[in-house]
């Protein structure tokens, strides 16, 4: 795939030496001539981009005889705006955004090959604040989490941080706010929307108008107060990497984005950063719909290779089978989580994103 | 390329924005692999030895064509760049996002680098606020701006961006919510607005003409009085401070209850090709690595936006608390309105307008339509910022053979609908004849200008002097070079934007505007209407 990307490009291609030894497949990489490859083209939403750009992506694909190329796109736009006449997968990240895809294409063919629950990157003394106030608790499962409820309890008073007691860590005048991207375009802010959506409706999922109109002005708030958004995940999070607590208290990002940069141990994870999952949380299922026979052979490979689901592991992804993420990722994450709820419908989902849009 | 960049520079310089370039409908040329035509802020230009090194790295080579930012939102929602472009590049995104027209022309963003918009006080002005060593908030700094207890330099909103940000970063943490501000909110907080912008005394279209005046007035070699201080973006500051031409350094003063800043998506347009796509991915990827992040660091004083790259010590604050910027476009447009028509000082200009023979035709109709878009005639984006405001007070002095009888207008606050008529008849009613005494009316527009001065000092004042030909009657140019010293003190700090139209000297329109801290525009290659605009962002 040309030199589409070269971040950490020392690092990769020291790691793709180890990868083929380890992996012993240096004798099948001779038989195929880069000249021979099929180039097959993609639109995908942007937190995987980093995955197909990596060497050893591109040689488990190039021993398939395949080369992948990928444009990204937030979830929504990939669903909604972009002409995907010219690609041969889509591959957004939720499900809501596939059955979007499969509906207009008129296709019931997906993969699913791997998942990653919504979580918030912050920082240590962040913490020490919201579980003084209460928001941040030991959840049911081993691991911390940032309680929903007592978030939107927050929210709803329009409490700023210099507001909360005690607080000499982080008095800014500014109000407490997980930091989402754009609504009316990307995935991570409707998973987001599932998620407060869900609480504000009594721990229901929301399935009704009526419903919707109920839990409307306290998820809308959320939303509206952040003023501009961003339009892709990788925006707040690169802002929490790289411009620290005071820009980015909250950043709403997958589990996978965090636990890519703790595995990759490129030091962009320091001391102070932490991240807490959602209770309740939703599983962003990125889904990869073919729209011809070689999309498909992209997803069958990405969900039933051994390197492939071995490496989307190394990215920090939940694989269809959980050992195959447990090996790799070891400690560094919880198992499992415990307290996943569902999206709401694709519909309903959009007729709230539309709402809540500025 | 190297030759399309210094065009478009020159260009830029000359006054003439956005329509870089011989063929208007290829402003950058045509489409070309490994070519990225870049629709772009003018601060840019100081990235070019890094995009020199980065064409060499990746074969990307970049075309700027630049413009302003709500210049640069309306050409995206109007359509104007599709196939013309296959980048933006302005500091934000933000604007142009709040516009569905335009932000749907919006591909992928990459962020480059990021530089807050901050106070830069010179050292003893710091020092004297006690703002030197203690941190301090917006609320503090309008109180003291309030009091006249220092000055400030600041670009005009609607044609810069570091302006832009200033004002949407004090509104909203002078309003206090912790949440994006919107339109009530800005009413709110609009008495606290006008304490902090009476102490700004000195306007500019470009952020970089603003650092230009800033040091000619503060080395002396303008008429203008010093400015204590900028607000500009930590870059702009920290290069003046590295010039060392400053007699004394600024101390930049970090607001800590937050700053809005600048983090330049470099973005594709979403109608692109596979090459634009392609030559966008390489040369963004190589922007964003650690090297070329650190370079620019060093030569840009920008901040990284990537993970692992250190700042150095000349960010002496590194984390910054960023305030929510408004996402909708009615909060944006209502603040806009609101600091033009009732926050800031109010502006007075005379305008000396050669309506001698030569004007015959199209141009005397160039002039009267210029003006007459200034009235509200034009309802673009930028023009609805840039005609006249409420509170606004403007002369008009025609002049061929000698100076001509001058009227003026004084706009009421509240609906200045009537007085607007007013002008729109009389620019109307300008007629040609006669010779060009250039100097005699210039000299009789401080005569004008001085009981007005005196009258109500506290307005933003300024002559916009346009011509099209040589002087050729009364006095000359070392006539009233020779007379300058002896025009009052209140007039002779008053900056002349001279315009040339037509057959303008331009060495000698050039010299009035050195002597004067002014700055020459070139209508003669773009519509006199849009440099009229233009101008605007100065007064």
């Amino acid at each position: 795939m040309k030199r589409r990307l070269s971040i950490g490009l020392a690092v990769v291609l020291l790691a793709a030496v180890v990868a083929v030894v380890v992996w012993g497949r240096s004798d099948d990489a001779e038989g195929g001539a880069q000249g021979e490859l099929t180039t097959v083209r993609g639109v995908i939403g942007s937190e995987k981009l980093a995955f197909f750009s990596d060497r050893r992506v591109v040689d488990a694909f190039a021993e398939h005889g395949l080369k992948v190329e990928v444009d990204t796109a937030g979830s929504r736009q990939l669903a909604t705006s972009v002409d995907l006449g010219r690609y041969a997968f889509a591959f957004p990240s939720s499900s809501p955004a596939a059955q979007r895809i499969q509906r207009d294409r008129k296709t019931t063919a997906a993969h699913t090959p791997f998942q990653s629950p919504m979580a918030v990157a912050t920082f240590e003394p962040i913490v020490e604040l919201l579980e003084a106030a209460g928001v941040v608790t030991k959840g049911a499962g081993d691991y911390q989490v940032l309680d929903v409820a007592k978030y939107l309890e927050l929210t709803k008073a329009g409490t700023r941080w210099d507001q909360l007691p005690g607080n000499t860590a982080y008095p800014a005048r500014k109000n407490i706010l997980v930091t989402t991207t754009n609504p009316a375009e990307s995935n991570s802010a409707a998973m987001y929307l599932s998620i407060v959506s869900f609480v504000a409706n009594g721990n229901t999922v929301v399935a009704t108008p009526e419903q919707e109109a109920t839990v409307l002005p306290d998820v809308a708030r959320l939303f509206r107060d952040q003023g501009y958004t961003q339009n892709s995940t990788e925006g707040p999070f690169e802002d929490y990497l790289a411009a620290g607590m005071g820009k980015t208290p909250l950043a709403l990002i997958y589990e996978s984005q965090y636990l890519d940069r703790v595995l990759r141990a490129d030091g962009s994870i320091r001391a102070d950063m932490r991240l807490l999952y959602l209770a309740p949380t939703v599983y962003s299922k990125h889904t990869l719909v073919p729209l011809s026979d070689q999309g498909d052979q992209v997803g069958r490979l990405l969900s039933t290779d051994p390197e492939l689901t071995k490496l989307a592991a190394t990215f920090g992804f939940r694989t269809s089978d959980p050992r195959v993420f447990a090996d790799v990722v070891g400690d560094k994450a919880p198992a499992d989580l415990v307290d996943a709820v569902e999206p709401p419908s694709f519909e309903t989902l959009e007729r709230l994103l539309d709402a809540v849009a500025p | 390329m190297r030759t399309a960049f210094v065009l478009a520079a020159v260009l830029v310089v000359a006054g003439c924005t956005g329509e870089a370039g011989p063929d208007p409908a290829q402003p950058a040329g045509p489409a070309e692999p490994g070519v990225l035509r870049v629709l772009a802020g003018s601060e840019l230009t100081d990235l070019q030895p890094v995009l020199d090194e980065a064409a060499k790295a990746t074969g990307v080579e970049v075309k700027f064509t630049f413009t302003g930012t709500l210049e640069g939102a309306e050409a995206l929602a109007k359509g104007e760049v599709d196939g013309k472009y296959d980048a933006v590049w302005f500091s934000s995104n933000r604007y142009p996002a709040g516009i569905p027209e335009a932000a749907k022309r919006l591909g992928n963003q990459v962020k480059i680098m990021s530089s807050p918009v901050v106070l830069g006080l010179s050292a003893s002005s710091a020092q004297r606020l006690g703002w030197a060593d203690r941190r301090v908030g917006w609320g503090e700094i309008a109180e003291q701006a309030g009091r006249k207890a220092f000055s400030y330099g600041m670009t005009d909103p609607s044609a810069s961006n570091s302006g832009f940000s200033a004002l949407v970063g004090v509104a909203s943490a002078l309003a206090g919510a912790g949440n994006a501000v919107d339109a009530g909110q800005i009413a709110a907080v609009t008495p606290r607005l006008k304490s902090f912008f009476a102490a700004q005394s000195l306007s500019a279209g470009s952020s970089g003409w603003l650092s230009e005046a800033y040091l000619r007035r503060a080395t002396g070699h303008d008429p203008g009085a010093r400015v204590d201080g900028l607000i500009n973006y930590e870059s702009v500051l920290l290069s003046l401070n590295a010039s060392k031409d400053l007699p004394e350094p600024l101390t930049l003063v970090y607001p800590d209850d937050g700053v809005v800043t600048a983090d330049y998506p470099l973005t594709l347009l979403a109608d692109s090709g596979d090459d634009a796509r392609d030559a966008h991915q390489r040369l963004t990827d190589h922007l964003r690595t650690p090297d070329v992040q650190r370079k620019i660091m060093e030569t840009t004083h920008r901040r990284p936006v990537v993970p692992g790259v250190d700042l150095d010590s000349r960010f002496t604050v590194r984390d910054l608390v960023e305030l929510p910027f408004p996402a909708a476009r009615d909060s944006v447009d209502a603040l806009l309105s609101a600091y033009f028509n009732e926050i800031r000082r109010p502006s007075r200009t005379l305008y000396v307008l050669d309506t001698s023979g030569s004007m015959a035709g199209d141009r005397i109709a160039s002039l009267r339509s210029a003006l007459v878009g200034l009235t509200g005639a034009d309802d673009t984006l930028t023009g609805r910022f840039r005609r006249f405001r409420s509170r606004e007070e403007v002369t008009m002095l025609p002049f061929n053979t000698e100076p001509g009888t001058p009227r003026t207008f004084t706009l009421p606050e509240g609906d200045p609908s009537a007085q607007l008529a007013e002008i729109k008849a009389y620019a109307e009613g300008l007629v040609e004849g006669g010779g060009t005494a250039i100097y005699d009316s210039l000299s009789r527009a401080y005569e004008v200008m001085e009981p007005l001065v005196a009258a109500d000092p506290d307005r933003f004042t300024s002559i916009v002097l346009m011509t099209d030909g040589e002087n050729a009657n009364g006095t000359g140019l070392p006539e009233f070079q020779a007379s300058f010293g002896s025009v009052p003190a209140s007039v002779r700090q008053v900056p002349v934007f001279t315009v040339l139209f037509g057959e303008g000297s331009s060495a000698e329109l050039g010299q009035v505007a050195t002597m004067t801290g002014g700055r020459v525009f070139d209508a003669r290659s773009a519509a006199l209407g849009q440099v009229f605009q233009e101008i605007r962002g100065y007064q």
